[in-house]
């Protein structure tokens, strides 16, 4: 049967063309995604990794070095998909190799000042002292850094940074030590446990003390499985995604981990701090490069007003994250912005910068405003609004040292773990620097940990937890929309909370409002629609659990923010706005306890770095 | 209208009735070819992989020929195309790389250095920028010919050096079959690829895939293939019974050459385009 | 508006759904993906996580094109496509899971073959670092650039036919990464590999290289891993010999000698196999073995320029 082409048919045929030639095969699940060991549960592992980025690969690399461990990386998606591969400005460590006037003291002091001292110092000087160490060590893995000429990595000075310390590859520094990391575990044959999403830390005993495993749902199967362990590494990333639209980082930063670890008694700790990057798309949250700024791109407001004159009269955009972060934010608040509501935003106008330095060295600001905004940057301004960029809380590390917490057996690092080396606000390439320096360390504490102790959890606890999941999966994927609120809808409404009340700007009524806000939503989540009963690869079910995690979280950050009665780094309250070293030099501690979240504070760790005011 | 001709190897040996007829129809369409003296083999797609470099040189000097004499270069093989605009592309963004090449041509005695004066372009594309070159010339000879316009891959792809058109999306060949009397027909391996580059490698694999295109074209009741390539051409043609056992089909249909159907479009013979060298389907042209 | 015609599968069934969506400004297929789950059908399932095309996760192939879909614009493939009408599929050469979601575990045995890791020369070490010149990382950081999407085995027509005797492009990436990299001890364990896992039967029809968001060329690669495998004298196969056969009669005569090429690639053993194909083209006056190969009257200088060519790359 012959035609004329037309353009539809031709189109129809080109369709039907993908169907013909791929044929492919189609999937029957023979859980090769997950060691077949796993799946009989016959093995018990001594170190079990949560979540595949930088930090959870670092791990599992050091811990496998002890070749009678039984070492495996669990993580949501597939491996190389994790927020780490987004980090662009290199990872930060002396070395004198370009900047031989660099020194530990040097780094430690721009990290805690850039942290506006709410980093715990002794917890610095071990971090600046492995970090260069870690550089070597992953160019002898074969990480690709960008040279310099006497054939040793090069290394750029970042913002806030006194000297050249940040080794990279390219503008893509966490991409490229996301898949160095991954060669070296491929070539270590480490087991990975992909597409699994984790949904409860199993604890075995009277108390509830002794670590049986951790409970997850292989995606592709549906099947809720147990997997027993000596010892877990969380290493799950951030939960940047509370601010939903108004992040930098993927869909997958839920904070997961941190949920988990709380559910056992881990505390969350300076759950309020979050970093705000100050040029963000308005539509969608991606981040446009700091280079924008340093290349000379103006922000002005509706009025065609360069505002940041009022803000930071000296350095104008050149001002740091914070200081232009909070300039944005007035604009719009006082309505000098540019639209309405959770994409409002202010002009960034690179139209007096010429179009080829424009292609030379910002063409992937040009691409990603091109293809976000559809707007052509050499040609006209595009709309920016800060993004949630970093979250420097997470689950405290108890032992620096070792990267344990405070429940026997249970490690962590990486972005979902407060060290604290970050304070109230991280500085660029400190966090590549973070991942690799406590993943190797909570990797080597965990492998000693297991390699000392017997598992005394119980298969018996792992069945049960399953069961209640699998029960609990059944009854939540089962109801009805009749009336019930979708996964989508609370989300969006949690997001405008967070965004306007606990944002860039906070002051006590607002969060309290938003604390109670919370609640709500807490309440309609219970008895949310998801929509989708399969048991395969079930995406609308993990996004459930990721809003359940990420209401929790947020629940966190509000009411750690409301405590936190100054202004410090990050966390910028209108109603105290200065940093208040008397009563809060001290970090926040959130304990989860029948529900409800219990505050404690713990003095900040201070040896020779005396708090000042930071100035830039 | 007058090109640099680079005629390729093919043209000259197994496809030799792809040059006389590109001959005739050139003449016939007013554009004016003037041979490149002395040219070399392009690396067939392969010499790179023997020495990149050496390829790159040999391509070099190749237009470097055209460049004095002052005219752009026309190609009538697809991976002849995509070997000679790569080193141009290559030349033309790498200062560095130019300056290696022409010091290995100077080294070498060549007497021109590379400069990157002339275009490099296809025949289709020209007859598809240029439709002015049919005008009052086409018969009714493809009047109801039910033609499978096939691209083959080097015409396509890579997007930045093939750019005449959306290689995801090419429309240039049934342009042309319209504009010539013809009537195209959608199948579906129209830009699949005849695995001519690979047939020693994976015989098996590419005697499928010949057959598979084939078949895919008879299954859309073409009367014939057209393709702008001669060695998709000479892989279709060639090995059409072995294609045809590859995939248990009974589909026997003509591959003509670009030049060859226009050549019949305007009236010429199957004598004139020199259809008696074909392998497959002598019978089956019931044109010209 | 738009209609996304999508191929759904979901526990063992396959069928084809449409679902319109209104084409804002700026809108991606992923965004239009995900409009349609959270406002129309919770079921539709793909993968996404960075949508900055950074992380690989969202691959899909549209109107036969692998695409990552957090970077394609809704628009720009109505305009390119005429049509306001976009299939979406799972990608092709992969096994899926259910709807847009493929099966990635296989291809990361596939990767492991190129023996996929650095091998540090032994001055080099873990405490010290390595050292490269800047013109030797030149030589390989585009490859590092490979974010594993999946996109360039999409429409690879090699593996399309056939899996099992040849690699996916990103693991031939993964392997030139790494043998160009002056820090590894040992290239000719990668080639090695590589060889065995087909890298002459590439069909070199650049599908990969038109298809990778990061313009990372795939195709080149392959042909670099095969230059590579001159240099190391691992050039004893047909695929090899046969690239050397056109090679070498650029630099004897300037143009192909087809009659001889196939006795050149395969022996004459082989190449006589082959008898009644040669009875058949010289039937039709396609090959003439007795008529003798044109000498290219400049061949002295091709010759010179090949092998200055030569002499330079060393």
């Amino acid at each position: 049967m012959s035609r004329e082409i037309s353009r539809r048919t031709f189109i129809k045929g080109a369709a039907a063309a993908g169907v013909v030639l791929a044929a492919g095969s189609y999937f029957t699940w023979n859980g090769r995604n997950i060691p077949e060991k796993v799946q009989k549960g016959d093995v018990t592992y001594d170190v079990l990794i949560i979540g595949s980025g930088g930090a959870g690969m670092r791990a599992a690399l050091a811990a496998a070095e002890n070749k009678d461990l039984k070492v495996a990386v669990l993580t949501k998606l597939v491996p190389t998909r994790s927020a780490s591969t987004m980090a662009q400005g290199g990872m930060n460590g002396v070395t004198g190799v370009t900047d031989p006037n660099d020194s530990f003291e040097s780094h430690a002091f721009d990290t805690i000042k850039g942290g506006d001292y709410l980093c715990d110092q002794d917890a610095v000087e071990y971090f600046v002292e492995r970090a260069g160490k870690n550089i070597y060590e992953m160019d002898y893995m074969g990480y690709p850094y960008n040279r310099q000429d006497d054939g040793h990595f090069h290394q750029r000075k970042m913002g806030g940074h006194a000297h050249a310390r940040a080794a990279y590859f390219e503008d893509r520094a966490g991409h490229a030590m996301v898949h160095t990391l991954f060669e070296q575990c491929l070539a270590h044959d480490i087991d990975f446990i992909s597409e699994c999403q984790m949904l409860e830390i199993s604890m075995a005993g009277e108390k509830k003390d002794k670590l049986a495993g951790v409970v997850a749902m292989d995606m592709r199967s549906g099947n809720i499985i147990g997997i027993p362990a000596k010892t877990i590494v969380i290493a799950t990333g951030g939960y940047g995604r509370a601010y939903w639209v108004r992040t930098s980082n993927p869909y997958s930063s839920t904070g997961d981990g941190i949920v988990a670890g709380m559910n056992v008694g881990i505390p969350f700790k300076d759950p309020e701090m979050v970093q705000f990057h100050p040029t963000g798309l308005s539509v969608n949250g991606v981040l446009l490069s700091e280079s924008s700024r340093a290349e000379g791109a103006l922000l002005v407001n509706k009025d065609g007003e360069r505002f940041m004159k009022k803000y930071a009269p000296e350095k104008m955009e050149l001002a740091t994250r914070d200081i232009v972060a909070r300039g944005i934010a007035t604009e719009i608040e006082q309505g000098r912005g540019i639209g309405e509501g959770i994409t409002a935003g202010v002009y960034l106008d690179f139209t007096k910068i010429p179009p080829e330095r424009i292609h030379q060295r910002l063409g992937q600001v040009a691409d990603l405003a091109k293809r976000f905004a559809g707007v052509d940057i050499t040609k006209e301004p595009v709309l920016i609004s800060p993004t949630c960029h970093y979250s420097m809380g997470g689950l405290e590390m108890a032992d620096f040292h070792t990267g344990e917490t405070r429940v026997p057996g249970i490690y962590t690092a990486g972005e979902c773990s407060c060290v604290s080396v970050h304070g109230a606000n991280r500085l660029g390439a400190n966090s590549l620097s973070e991942v690799l320096v406590f993943g190797h360390t909570a990797g080597d504490g965990a492998a000693a940990y297991a390699k000392e102790h017997k598992y005394e959890g119980s298969q018996d606890q792992l069945t049960k937890d399953s069961k209640k999941w699998l029960d609990s999966f059944e009854e939540v994927t089962s109801r009805p929309h009749d009336g019930n609120r979708t996964v989508p809808e609370i989300r969006d409404d949690m997001v405008k909370t967070m965004w306007f009340k606990a944002g860039v700007f906070r002051n006590g009524p607002d969060l309290e409002a938003a604390a109670k806000e919370l609640s709500v939503l807490e309440d309609q989540y219970k008895n949310c629609y998801v929509g989708d009963q399969s048991h395969i690869y079930n995406t609308a079910y993990e996004q459930y659990i990721e809003l359940g995690n990420l209401l929790q979280i947020s629940q966190a950050i509000v009411q750690g923010a409301i405590a936190r009665k100054e202004s410090r780094g990050a966390h910028t309250r209108r109603d105290f706005p200065k940093r208040d070293d008397k009563n809060f030099l001290k970090h926040t501690l959130v304990f989860k306890e029948d529900g409800k979240y219990r505050f404690e504070y713990k003095d900040v760790v201070v040896t020779k770095y005396e708090p000042k005011e930071r100035k830039y | 209208m007058k090109f640099a001709f680079f005629p390729g190897c093919v043209l000259k040996g197994a496809a030799a009735e792809a040059y006389t007829s590109m001959q005739k129809v050139c003449e016939a369409l007013g554009i004016e070819l003037e041979e490149i003296p002395n040219w070399t083999c392009c690396g067939a797609s392969h010499a790179q992989g023997v020495n990149d470099l050496a390829a790159l040189a040999v391509n070099a000097r190749n237009i470097s020929i055209a460049e004095n004499m002052g005219l752009p270069i026309l190609t009538v093989c697809n991976t002849c195309t995509l070997q000679l605009r790569t080193a141009k592309y290559r030349l033309d963004h790498d200062a560095a790389l130019k300056d290696k090449v022409n010091a290995i041509l100077k080294e070498a005695g060549h007497p021109y250095e590379y400069k990157g004066t002339s275009e490099i372009t296809h025949f289709l594309w020209v007859l598809d920028d240029h439709p002015e070159l049919f005008e009052g010339k086409v018969t009714d000879a493809l009047q109801g010919t039910k033609i499978a316009a096939y691209y083959g891959c080097h015409i396509l792809r890579p997007q930045d050096i093939m750019s005449h058109e959306d290689g995801k999306y090419p429309e240039s060949l049934e342009r042309l079959v319209r504009r010539l009397g013809g009537t195209p027909v959608w199948f579906d391996a129209h830009r699949k690829c005849c695995g001519f580059h690979a047939q020693l490698a994976a015989e098996h694999d590419v005697l499928t895939v010949t057959g598979q295109i084939v078949d895919s074209a008879g299954r859309a009741h073409a009367d014939l293939i057209v393709t702008p390539c001669p060695l998709c051409q000479m892989q279709l043609d060639m090995y059409e019974p072995e294609g045809r056992q590859a995939v248990q089909s009974s589909v026997e249909i003509p591959i003509l050459h670009l030049q060859q159907l226009i050549g019949l479009a305007l009236g010429m013979s199957k004598k004139d385009i020199g259809f008696d060298r074909h392998v497959s389907a002598q019978e089956k042209l019931k044109i010209g | 508006m738009a209609t996304l015609r999508i191929h759904r599968f979901v526990e063992g069934r396959k069928w084809v759904q449409d679902y319109t969506v209104e084409v804002t400004k700026g809108m991606t297929v992923l965004e239009a993906l995900i409009s349609i789950k959270e406002h129309q059908d919770p079921t539709l399932s793909f993968t996404c996580s960075c949508r900055s095309s950074i992380c690989g996760a969202c691959a899909v192939r549209v109107n036969g094109n692998a695409e990552l879909s957090c970077e394609k614009l809704v628009a720009d493939l109505i305009a390119r496509y005429q049509t306001e009408t976009l299939t979406v599929e799972p990608l092709g050469n992969f096994r899926v899971i259910r709807d847009l979601i493929v099966d990635w575990d296989p291809k990361y045995a596939r990767i492991k073959k190129v023996k996929p890791v650095v091998h540090p020369k032994d001055e080099f070490s873990a405490e010290d670092g390595c050292r490269q010149s800047p013109a030797d990382f030149d030589k390989y950081k585009k490859y590092a650039g490979c974010i594993l999407c999946g996109s360039c085995v999409s429409e690879c027509n090699k593996n399309t036919l056939n899996q099992k005797d040849f690699l996916d492009p990103f693991a031939f990436v993964k392997a030139e990464r790494i043998t160009a990299d002056s820090r590894d001890k040992d290239p000719k364990e990668h080639l090695k590999a590589v060889l065995d896992a087909g890298l002459w039967r590439c069909f070199n029809c650049q599908e990969c290289t038109a298809k990778c968001p990061k313009h990372l060329d795939p195709a080149g690669a392959i042909e670099k891993l095969k230059a590579a495998t001159f240099k190391y004298h691992l050039d004893d196969n047909v695929g090899a010999r046969h690239a050397k056969a056109i090679y070498d009669d650029i630099q004897e005569s300037g143009t192909l000698d087809e009659s001889k090429l196939n006795i050149k690639s395969e022996g004459f053993f082989m190449a006589g196999l082959r008898a009644p194909m040669a009875l058949r083209l010289m039937h039709v006056g396609k090959m003439n073995p007795l008529e003798s190969h044109p000498v290219n009257p400049e061949v002295k200088t091709i010759a010179a320029i090949v092998k200055a060519a030569e002499k330079e790359e060393e």
